[in-house]
């Protein structure tokens, strides 16, 4: 858990952190949809997909947490992710794995 | 040039002649067009003639002179008709012979030729087919042929001013040159048959393969060779030029690219003028420019991509523009121009409205309207088919003192004859014989049109009969004209008699024309003679964008059926993944098509599989159309057809009730969802029905009173929530407790049960609520269970709340803890150490023992011991022996005492104390010794010790900087394997790979490959990518450079081509190609070439030749390869070279680049001359950038602002008169040239020599102070200013008014007057200064702005300084002013006015959606910061320091707390500064802001200790490299020889690799000062390193 992993090491800021941004979500699927889908390569924390409370339609962006390094880079060794028809955009958000895989001091 | 009539007046009609035509009674149209009666056609009236008077007049370099907007082509009509025929007849018999092309030395296909003449330079296809789609310009589909491209234009300013008509930054045509043999041509000689004429197309062919056979043979050394070249060299010619069967290019151009260059074009063109009329001051001008550019990038890229403009974008850009008020001419312009078929979504008549309004607004603004913009508005009126009378628009322009030019009468005369009316065409054709226009083939076909609807097909179909007697030849207008006439009448039979005759004598048909005939047979009511013509369309990839505005156009006008069976022909083209169709859909219902149709549209389409999902994508179209009755019936479908619906669909049918607060609609889409099956979710409710009501009991109310209350988890939790939030507990509790809600996960309103939390004070309900979460087994659903859960929102709920709300809230926390505790709740221990950390961290410790109640277990770790402060060796040795004496443990000394001596470099006592203290050493000590060792070389040492303590099957790992440094070691010393096992290693340990890993992996490469070992770098290189270590072109390059160092060329190329086919990169390619021209390798030269070629397109391959060429001085070579015909400019390959020729500071190079792009096709000058310009500025070159300045007048091109600005910057920078600036106002004559142009000199040098007030002295002696120019006034005042001299400036100020009418400082020094005034204290003035500039349009500078804003704020001026914060609102982003100044300084003026609660109240909700909102970016207080440290107000500084702490710890905003930090750091208050980053660690991760604070400090002399103290406080969270690199630069400014060399040693010792920067620039400082530099000076220049850093920067950002 974040008390426990993340934070510990990084602060209060650490959990807002998360592991993939994702682009081109298609407007079809809300955060339910990209939950289950994520849920193929590990446990999902958290998925934030940020509604337009103007329109009622999402930006076509998200966030996803997982719990483990491990779950991102199973996301990060598929080639490309299609969900409903259309091709998402993953881009690894980096400050977060840096600061895990720091090494223990020396 | 030779067949230009050397005397064209004797061949003009005399104007007696052209009365006599035009008053012989009737004329007939055909009467007007001929050579005039009892004149010989050799002598008489020709067009022919005619247009080579037109040469004659617009001079060299406008043979394209002739031809207008919607005019033909002008090669067409010029130029290719004595050559065409003969070539076509001849390209045909080549092909039919097939091989036996003797004509042909270079073996171009004959195709090529065709192709070659069908195009104006303006409509010269993508160089290749290898680049990118999107950088080729396909041609579109507009109902009208849309010929308002760069060439089309350009010749109507040629006509009008010859001297624009080069236009530079359009770019010159480059096949000019060759087409002028034919250009000048006039009627067709007899003589011009055979071989020799064979036209421009085959002139420049013939040249290309000469060119490149000179070329290369200029490189060969022997004969012999050549031969074996030959059969290649074709390849070297760019794609133009090779044969394509059906050229997509063939078409007239496109709106897409030659908007860019109209526009261009229409700038010049305004600046042109604007150089007749006013001319207005440069700094009034930015901004519009700015705005200009922008709106011509959206409309360029819209039509770039698509070929039409959404009417959104249309309007949003008009929208701005009107907003800017004041609309420049070429703003207008565009706007203009784009109503008309660029808008096929919209209606014509819409369009026209569109225009109208427009035009009446843009004029109400201000603008003003010339020739071009009636001209643009009649192309709208005939593209939208508006029905006007053209005798009134001609009054209107002629009221406007607006005078008609040929493209107007062309326009006019199509007008006519869309009307039918002969007469009225007959009547214009008479006005523009009159003024000796030429005829184009624009007006013969729209003669063949006005003939059609007047009824006389006869006639029309003369035309061309006509046409070919005035000797223009029919061409793909007419064609089109005369088929859409057909069209009209419905007449297939001569339609496709039209088109075979067409494809017979022509030899093509564009798939444009036939569109447009499809079009015109839909409109005409004909459908059925469509599918004939459909057939004879390819329907490739090419045609895409035409097609879709086709399909766009035929909706708009009604013909959705028509437009779909176009849409089917593309489904053979469908890839995966990709819906087709799309669009088609949008506009159908945009256009409200029945559900029916459209139902019909999508299975149709899903059918073809060329859609995968088109009901959702209607529905969505729908809701974001606001068609809720469609989209409610979409998602009917969707769930007949079992297609899933969700619950966001609703949503923005939802938001729009909401904001029509129609609570009916809300309701009804409630039940629909409901009727459809789809539960809504939380969010639905909570964010867009609950909404509407006041709190969730009237929301249950009044759902359950209309029929729409459906109980489920959704609208239960969203009732939780509502309660929660709004501090409701004991509801929250009741909800919870009932038995009727149903399960539901706590994290589902966790956020708002905190929030209730912190706003209840009821200890006792916080302690039920949570116990049932923890025993309730309804609320924790998910693993791993209610420990965790509860632990979860305790940590959350504790970290939610301020430092302040912590401490306020302790006493309940206390009682909520122990009765916790008393039902029973434990929490994991991770989680109460989170808590205790934030207890903490909030100054609450006492809380933490209450806290440890809910804890698991008691036992518990202490913290880690803080890093004891250093100590010297020597102390350590002692502390040392003292413990091993006392039997101590020593572990830890003895690791302070080793990285002790590692920071000492010395390597032999670290060895000495590590034997014999071997027992005690733990692994951290082991790590140090292994880094120290790598650094002096020891190889041997450095793996022992790794050996022993790091093997590699031990789960420790050794951190990548050590790894890195043993790889380097043992690669240096010869231990390849070694190293790869190393490196294997750190693969296994998963040791993190940074940038900084891999550039020291590319530093280990480059290393090897300098000495040549080619085996260890391929070794190297392979294990590294190989274990995926590392993945960066950097690392590839050395594979190439080995070979280079060892001047192995076919290795370096096999090495370039691999590298190419496994990584996808091309690396060091220039260097091979330099490397090859220099040893005259033509086989290798040629390979390569060929690889490129293949890869990228000849035109890639041509432009690196060309640079080897240029880079190695062989400039004869390198005009050669430029000079390829069909070779167009590539900026971005223009741009890669010049920018390595001012970083190389190649100015001979960069000369010649610019020199021999001369003639490049669409070739920007203007940037050319720029980036010559950029390299004369680094070198304070003036006199070379006058002559830049010469050549550019001498190519005759208008130079950009940006240029002017640069130019006129080296000329002042070097004391030098701009000469540019010279005003028009005064002429020579009056000027007595006399003794005041010699004071004036004195003068501006006396400024030039800050001798301000000596200049002043000079110049109140002067007498004739009317002599004196503008801009010298200007020069004079702002010397004065710079020099302090308020007064006198003001004197000068007003003699100037006195004696220059209308006289105005300009934004410089109006800017500095600005600042002397603050300096003065004259806050008054200089806000009546600046209100001034402000109203004239004029920008103040930045520090002019700062400077006044910051005295007023010091002044506790709160009126002023709102009224200036009001004043400045629109341009502080234009003058890049930080939005934080604003606010800080009204903060500070609250201060001062001893209201620090306002100051804070004013200055916190700024800065919280400062964080949020980055258009109003307010995040610093540094300033409000350092002037109350400054001015000692403690309290007013703690204060602040609450607000930013509080604004870190509850909204996570850590700027301003980075602020104060730095501020303390800035004050010495070192203490300080460790507490509070103790308190907020987050203050280390701001790296921007730290990186800007050293940045700034090191500008200033006596900075280096804030640094330093920085280092001391958070070493390991600043970039050391950074950080020493701008401590270096502190003291080589404070000139501290032995600090600076001490901290060089002490990077040395710590291992940091300093930028080449900070080294250059030790050097030089340490040079200054004549001491020693113990390394090896950074060989290149400053500015390059300045470049390199800046890139590595922009890079990491």
């Amino acid at each position: 858990m974040a008390a426990a992993g993340a934070a510990r090491a990084f602060g209060r800021r650490s959990r807002q952190l998360f592991d993939i941004f994702v682009a081109e979500v298609p407007w079809t699927v809300s955060s339910k949809e990209l939950k289950e889908y994520f849920s193929q390569f590990g446990s999902v924390q958290r998925c934030q997909l940020p509604f337009d409370r103007d329109t009622g339609f999402h930006r076509r962006y998200c966030w996803i947490k997982f719990s483990t390094p491990e779950d991102v880079q199973n996301v990060l060794k598929k080639d490309s992710h299609i969900l409903e028809g259309s091709k998402l955009t993953l881009k690894q958000q980096t400050r977060r794995r840096r600061s895990q895989r720091r090494n223990p001091r020396e | 040039m030779q067949s230009l009539p050397g005397d064209d007046k004797r061949c003009f009609p005399s104007t007696a002649s052209l009365e006599r035509g035009a008053h012989a009674g009737q004329p007939r149209v055909e009467d007007l067009l001929l050579p005039t009666n009892g004149l010989e056609p050799a002598e008489g009236f020709s067009l022919a003639r005619l247009r080579a008077s037109g040469h004659a007049l617009a001079g060299p370099g406008t043979r394209y002179g002739q031809c207008g907007f919607g005019g033909s082509c002008a090669p067409r009509a010029t130029a290719g008709l004595p050559g065409e025929k003969n070539l076509g007849s001849w390209a045909g018999k080549a092909r039919r012979a097939g091989t036996a092309r003797p004509a042909e030395p270079h073996g171009r296909a004959p195709g090529s030729a065709r192709r070659e003449r069908r195009r104006s330079p303006a409509l010269l296809p993508p160089p290749s087919p290898r680049i990118p789609r999107s950088r080729r310009a396909p041609a579109r589909f507009p109902p009208e042929p849309l010929r308002v491209g760069c060439r089309a234009a350009q010749p109507a300013l040629s006509w009008d001013g010859p001297s624009a008509a080069r236009g530079g930054i359009g770019g010159a045509p480059v096949p000019e040159r060759a087409h002028s043999g034919a250009g000048a041509g006039g009627p067709p000689p007899q003589g011009m048959v055979g071989p020799h004429h064979v036209g421009a197309a085959a002139v420049r062919r013939r040249r290309a393969a000469h060119v490149l056979r000179a070329v290369m043979a200029a490189l060969l050394s022997s004969a012999g060779r050549l031969r074996a070249l030959r059969p290649r060299l074709p390849a070297l010619l760019p794609a133009p030029l090779l044969p394509l069967r059906r050229p997509p290019a063939t078409r007239p151009p496109g709106p897409d690219r030659n908007i860019t260059n109209q526009i261009r074009f229409f700038t010049l063109a305004h600046q042109e003028e604007g150089s007749v009329k006013e001319e207005p001051v440069s700094e009034i001008r930015t901004r519009p420019t700015y705005q200009f550019d922008w709106a011509l990038n959206r409309v360029d890229n819209s039509v770039r991509k698509t070929g039409r403009i959404p009417k959104s974008l249309l309007l949003k850009i008009f929208q701005e523009i009107s907003k800017a008020g004041s609309p420049g001419s070429n703003q207008t312009l565009l706007l203009l121009r784009s109503c008309g078929a660029l808008l096929p979504e919209v209606s014509s008549p819409e369009r026209t409205e569109l225009a109208h309004m427009i035009w009446d607004k843009m004029k109400e603004l201000g603008a003003v309207y010339d020739t071009s913009h009636y001209n643009a508005l009649l192309k709208v009126y005939l593209q939208n088919e508006h029905k006007f009378s053209p005798t009134e628009f001609l009054a209107r322009m002629e009221e406007a003192n607006v005078q008609p030019n040929r493209v107007t009468y062309q326009r006019l005369i199509a007008a006519y004859c869309n009307e039918g009316d002969i007469e009225g065409a007959s009547k214009i054709l008479g006005f523009m014989k009159n003024k000796d226009l030429p005829i184009t083939e624009a007006v013969f076909s729209s003669l063949v049109k006005g003939h059609a609807r007047a009824g006389d097909m006869k006639s029309a179909e003369n035309i061309l009969s006509v046409m070919r007697m005035a000797g223009v030849e029919p061409g793909a207008d007419t064609y089109l004209s005369l088929l859409n006439v057909y069209a009209e009448k419905g007449d297939a039979d001569s339609i496709k008699k039209t088109l075979e005759e067409v494809e017979k004598t022509e030899g093509y048909l564009m798939d444009r024309i036939l569109m447009q005939v499809i079009f015109s047979l839909a409109k005409a009511g004909y459908p059925q003679y469509i599918e004939d013509i459909k057939q004879r369309i390819k329907f490739e990839r090419e045609l895409i964008p035409d097609a879709m505005n086709l399909c766009l156009t035929l909706i708009t006008h009604g013909f959705e059926d028509i437009s779909f069976s176009i849409l089917k022909s593309f489904s053979h083209l469908s890839r995966d993944n990709m819906d087709q169709g799309s669009f088609f859909l949008q506009h159908c219902v945009n256009r409200d098509m029945p559900v029916k149709k459209l139902k019909q549209f999508c299975s149709e389409l899903k059918e073809a599989k060329m859609h995968s999902a088109p009901l959702p994508f209607i529905l969505r179209c729908a809701l974001e159309a606001n068609k809720s009755a469609l989209a409610i019936d979409v998602m009917k479908m969707m769930k007949a057809e079992g297609l899933p619906l969700r619950p966001h669909y609703s949503w923005p049918l939802l938001v729009r009730h909401q904001k029509e607060k129609n609570l009916k609609g809300v309701f009804e889409v409630l039940k629909l969802m409901h009727e459809l099956g789809v539960e809504l979710d939380a969010e639905t409710y909570t964010d867009y029905v609950f909404k509407n009501f006041a709190d969730s009991e009237t929301a249950r109310a009044q759902l359950k009173k209309n029929g729409c209350l459906f109980e489920g988890v959704g609208l239960r939790v969203a009732e939780i929530r509502c309660e929660a939030a709004n501090g409701r507990l004991d509801n929250v509790l009741s909800i919870l407790s009932s038995a009727s809600t149903p399960p539901v996960d706590c994290r589902l309103f966790r956020n708002s049960l905190i929030l209730g939390f912190k706003s209840s004070d009821d200890v006792h309900l916080w302690s039920k609520i949570t116990e049932l979460l923890y025993k309730d087994e309804r609320y924790c659903l998910t693993p791993p269970g209610p420990t965790e859960a509860v632990g979860y929102f305790l940590y959350h709920l504790i970290d939610s709340m301020s430092d302040s709300e912590v401490q306020a809230k302790e006493e309940r926390l206390r009682q909520y803890f122990h009765q916790l505790k008393e039902m029973n709740i434990v929490i994991p221990t991770s989680h109460y150490s989170g808590i205790c950390r934030l207890l903490d961290s909030s100054q609450v410790p006492e809380l933490i023992k209450d806290a440890r109640l809910l804890c698991h277990k008691k036992s518990l770790s202490t913290d880690d011991i803080p890093e004891s402060a250093k100590s010297d060796v020597s102390a350590l040795e002692k502390k040392l022996e003292k413990r091993k004496a006392e039997n101590q443990p020593i572990t830890d000394v003895l690791k302070q005492l080793i990285h002790a001596l590692c920071e000492e470099e010395n390597m032999q006592k670290a060895l000495e104390v590590k034997a014999k203290y071997e027992p005690d050493m733990v692994v951290g000590g082991y790590a140090a010794l292994i880094n120290l060792c790598c650094r002096h070389d020891n190889v041997e040492e450095a793996m022992n010790l790794k050996e022993k303590v790091f093997p590699k099957n031990s789960p420790v790992a050794l951190d990548t900087g050590k790894y890195i440094a043993l790889v380097e070691v043992l690669e240096k010393h010869g231990r390849l394997e070694d190293a790869i096992n190393i490196l294997t290693e750190m693969k296994e340990k998963d040791v993190p790979i940074s940038g900084r890993t891999v550039a020291s992996l590319s530093r280990i490469l480059n290393a090897a490959a300098m000495r040549g070992e080619v085996e260890t770098v391929n070794r190297l290189h392979e294990t590294i990518v190989n274990l995926g270590l590392a993945e960066s072109p950097v690392l590839h390059s050395p594979l190439i450079t080995v070979h280079l160092e060892k001047d192995d060329m076919p290795a370096a190329l096999e090495a370039l081509i691999n590298c190419y086919k496994k990584y996808g990169k091309i690396l060091q390619l220039h260097n091979i190609y330099c490397r090859l021209v220099e040893k005259g390798d033509a086989d290798l030269l040629q390979k390569v070439s060929d690889f490129i070629s293949r890869e990228y397109g000849d035109m890639m391959a041509l432009y690196d030749l060309f640079f080897a060429f240029l880079q190695t001085g062989k400039y004869k070579e390198a005009r050669k390869v430029i000079e390829t015909p069909g070779l167009r400019a590539h900026s971005g390959r223009l741009q890669w070279f010049a920018k390595k020729c001012i970083s190389n500071n190649q100015m001979e190079t960069l000369e010649h680049l610019v020199e021999l792009t001369q003639n490049l096709f669409e070739c920007d000058r203007d940037e050319m001359y720029y980036y010559l310009l950029q390299l004369c500025e680094n070198n304070d070159d003036w006199g070379k950038a006058e002559a830049v300045w010469t050549k550019i007048q001498e190519e005759n091109i208008v130079p950009r602002e940006k240029t002017l600005t640069l130019l006129a910057d080296i000329f002042e920078k070097n004391g030098q008169v701009v000469p540019f600036e010279v005003p028009k106002v005064r002429h020579e004559d009056s000027r007595s040239l006399s003794a005041t142009i010699e004071e004036e000199g004195k003068i501006r040098m006396l400024c030039r020599k800050n001798k301000a007030k000596e200049a002043y002295d000079i110049f109140m002696k002067t007498k004739g102070k009317d002599e004196f120019q503008y801009n010298f006034y200007d020069t004079l005042i702002r010397a004065l200013l710079a020099q302090n001299c308020l007064q006198e400036a003001i004197e000068v100020k007003r003699i100037a008014e006195t004696h220059i009418k209308g006289f105005t400082l300009n934004s410089a020094a109006s800017s500095l007057l600005i600042i002397s005034q603050v300096r003065r204290d004259y806050l008054k003035d200089a806000l009546a200064v600046l209100k001034g500039m402000l109203d004239s349009g004029m920008l103040p500078s930045r520090p002019a702005v700062t400077a006044l804003v910051q005295a007023l704020a010091e002044k506790g001026d709160l009126k002023n300084l709102q009224a200036l914060k009001n004043m400045l609102e629109d341009i502080t982003k234009s003058i890049g002013l930080s939005a934080s100044l604003m606010a800080n300084a009204i903060a500070l003026a609250h201060m001062k006015t001893n209201d620090l609660d306002a100051a804070v109240e004013y200055l916190e909700p700024l800065l919280i959606s400062g964080a949020q909102n980055p258009d109003q970016a307010v995040r610093s207080i540094s300033y409000l910061l350092r002037k109350v440290s400054e001015e000692g107000l403690e309290p007013a500084l703690e204060k602040f320091g609450v607000m930013a702490e509080r604004l870190a710890s509850q909204f996570g905003i850590y700027r301003p707390v980075t602020d104060l930090f730095l501020q303390y750091v800035s004050a010495d208050r070192v203490d300080d500064a460790r507490s509070l980053i103790k308190r907020c660690g987050a203050i280390a991760q701001e790296k921007r802001t730290l990186g800007s604070f050293m940045s700034r400090a090191a500008t200033k002399p006596g900075q280096a200790k804030v640094i330093e103290r920085l280092l001391e406080l958070i070493p390991e969270h600043l970039d050391p490299e950074v950080a020493y690199r701008y401590l270096l630069r502190c003291y080589e400014l404070d000139g501290d020889v032995a600090s600076a060399k001490a901290v060089y040693e002490k990077t040395k010792a710590k291992n940091i690799q300093l930028h080449e920067l900070s080294l250059k620039s030790l050097a030089t400082f340490l040079k200054k000062v004549g001491e020693p530099v113990p390394f090896t000076e950074p060989p290149e220049t400053f500015k390059f390193y300045v470049e390199k850093w800046r890139n590595r920067r922009l890079e990491a950002s």
